[in-house]
């Protein structure tokens, strides 16, 4: 009794998405299905943080609708309907324009002139816009990875270079669009932050004066003021290097006796 | 056959006989005489043939399993072969729900040196352990489990609580990456009072109908676009992450006549945020120590990779020069 390797979510930005055509399958027909996009990731199952534009029902009460997505590099559609329950009630609560967290699956249609993408999401949830800030540094550091490995021998690069033979100019202007949007955002939210921090900094600072003062008129310890005022300027983040979580592989394999659903 | 190499294997099952015996006057010649016997002769696997003379000596003697000398200690990582008797000093470090009803318990252990699966067997009749104390498993059986060793414990052994914490393999990592799915047994449930398992709509797998008792959980998946993980997130994880602990549960709950209600609460908090998790890598679940929403400086992250983007364009550039000449 074998566990199902779960599909990874992958992270591709919507302009990416949307130029994918290629479909690929492993094995035989009741094999998953990958949608193979032109940097070379091959995607069973995405996960994206972006603004829900629009959603539809396609027909009166079919209780199936079309909705919009879009990233800072462009528009995904797809289709939720009753066979996604999760994700379909969570819709129903949803009022667009609103940041959303999807994961959802690819289906691949046939258009009049072209192959189109659409995604099936199974899950949707309100999200904010510091979670869609990292999707798209974390998607950015993704894609870039990928463009490197294009010169590389990789099968993947392999086939995305001889189905796509993608201009590497095209993507990187991508991914630096995105990341300059969500910069300058931050940028703009780090200011009025910070802004609230001085003020805070300001006043605990006049605390400690007045407490130094009351302490020295005391006359028991001569202390300089520091500590709470200068630590909050040391607050500073932390940078999370994301190749602390590449591991080993599996070193135990013990599902089966594990499995409760 | 009887070379160099068959005498030394005979002498080293001998002496791991024998040591089960200490005290007592065996003969190490007739201990190897018959192991010989078994093994060349009559061709009976090794673990095989140990077993049958041990057995055969406590017959002899009338010796019972308990009062032979206990096993040696070993610590995790010098098990590495099925069919031993040891004794294992280790801390449990989670328990999982055993589905059958011929297991009482099974989870994981470790020790400073490595983890490992035990099995504790209903028939064993052993009071349970708990997650979090350190023991000594005297006399278990070493098992080889679809490729991993695992112990497990039986009518003979022993489970003996231990006053000192037996620390467990520094390999704790951090992991970021975004909450992707919550799976099923989720949220607002409730336990077997006897046993820990969930129940099912009030039923336990091993014991039936009984009464449960209220636990919060969350069994998800974190994923980063690489790799995912199955986390297990307890009481204490979810009320710091969201604020609901079993109390406001249970209000919710009430409130809307619905224990459901709380698990959409829950993910519509959790669902598709990214987290910055600590612990460590157990053998399917990534075992959580804490857990905390992911707090990332935007700008010097797009500073970094929008430098990275410049280089790589340089280079483009540089490269279509080159190939125009």
């Amino acid at each position: 009794m074998d566990i199902l390797r779960r599909e990874v979510a992958k992270r591709v930005f919507a302009y990416e998405l949307s130029r994918s055509t290629h479909e690929t399958s492993e094995g035989g027909e009741r094999a998953p299905k990958y949608v193979l996009t032109p940097t070379g990731e091959k995607c069973n199952r995405i996960f994206m943080v972006g603004v829900l534009l629009e959603k539809e029902e396609v027909s009166p009460d079919s209780n199936f609708w079309r909705i919009r997505v879009s990233d800072p590099t462009g528009v995904v559609s797809g289709f939720v309907g009753r066979y996604q329950p999760e994700a379909l009630e969570a819709l129903l609560e949803i009022e667009p324009p609103e940041i959303v967290s999807i994961v959802a699956k690819l289906n691949m249609f046939q258009g009049e002139t072209r192959r189109f993408l659409s995604i099936r999401p199974e899950a949707i949830n309100i999200s904010d816009r510091k979670n869609r800030d990292f999707w798209v540094i974390e998607t950015a550091k993704r894609t870039l990875e990928r463009i490197k490995k294009l010169e590389e021998d990789a099968d993947d690069a392999k086939l995305a270079l001889e189905i796509y033979n993608p201009d590497v100019g095209e993507y990187l202007e991508m991914v630096k669009r995105a990341v300059e949007a969500v910069r300058e955002e931050a940028e703009a939210f780090r200011k009025e932050e910070g802004e609230v921090i001085k003020e805070d900094k300001e006043k605990e600072a006049e605390k400690i004066e007045s407490k130094v003062e009351e302490i020295e008129e005391v006359g028991k310890i001569k202390a300089e003021p520091k500590t709470d005022a200068e630590e909050l300027t040391l607050e500073s983040f932390e940078v999370d290097d994301l190749d602390e979580f590449e591991f080993e592989e599996e070193e135990w394999d013990l599902s089966d006796i594990l499995d409760e659903e | 056959m009887s070379d160099g190499m068959g005498d030394e294997k005979i002498s080293i099952l001998t002496e791991r006989v024998l040591s089960r015996f200490k005290g007592r006057e065996i003969d190490p010649k007739e201990v190897s005489k018959r192991l010989k016997l078994l093994i060349y002769e009559f061709k009976v696997p090794e673990e095989e043939a140990v077993r049958t003379v041990t057995n055969y000596l406590m017959k002899e003697f009338d010796i019972t399993r308990e009062e032979v000398a206990e096993s040696p200690i070993r610590t995790i990582s010098e098990i590495t072969r099925a069919g031993e008797w040891v004794s294992v000093k280790a801390k449990v470090m989670q328990l999982w729900d055993a589905e059958s009803p011929n297991l009482s318990q099974v989870g994981l252990a470790g020790d400073p040196t490595g983890i490992i699966k035990f099995v504790i067997w209903a028939k064993s009749r052993k009071p349970e352990v708990k997650e979090g104390k350190s023991y000594l498993f005297k006399n278990v059986v070493t098992d080889s489990f679809r490729g991993r060793m695992q112990i497990n414990v039986n009518r003979n052994s022993d489970i003996i609580e231990l006053d000192e914490d037996i620390s467990l393999p520094p390999r704790e990592i951090e992991l970021i990456g975004a909450l992707v799915a919550i799976q099923q047994n989720s949220g607002f449930i409730q336990r077997c009072s006897l046993c820990n398992r969930v129940l099912k709509k009030g039923v336990c797998a091993v014991h039936g109908k009984v009464e449960g008792y209220d636990d919060l959980r969350i069994k998800g998946v974190i994923d980063d676009g690489a790799n995912y993980y199955e986390v297990i997130l307890n009481q204490e994880n979810i009320k710091a992450l969201t604020g609901i602990g079993i109390e406001e549960a249970r209000e919710i709950a009430s409130e809307k006549l619905d224990r459901e209600f709380v698990l959409a609460e829950l993910k519509k908090r959790l669902l598709g945020y990214y987290f910055k998790i600590y612990g460590s890598k157990g053998s399917r679940y990534f075992l959580v120590r804490d857990i905390e929403f992911l707090s990332a400086d935007i700008v010097s992250e797009a500073n970094t990779i929008l430098s990275e983007i410049d280089g790589l364009v340089k280079t483009a550039r540089e490269e279509t020069a080159e190939e125009g000449i």
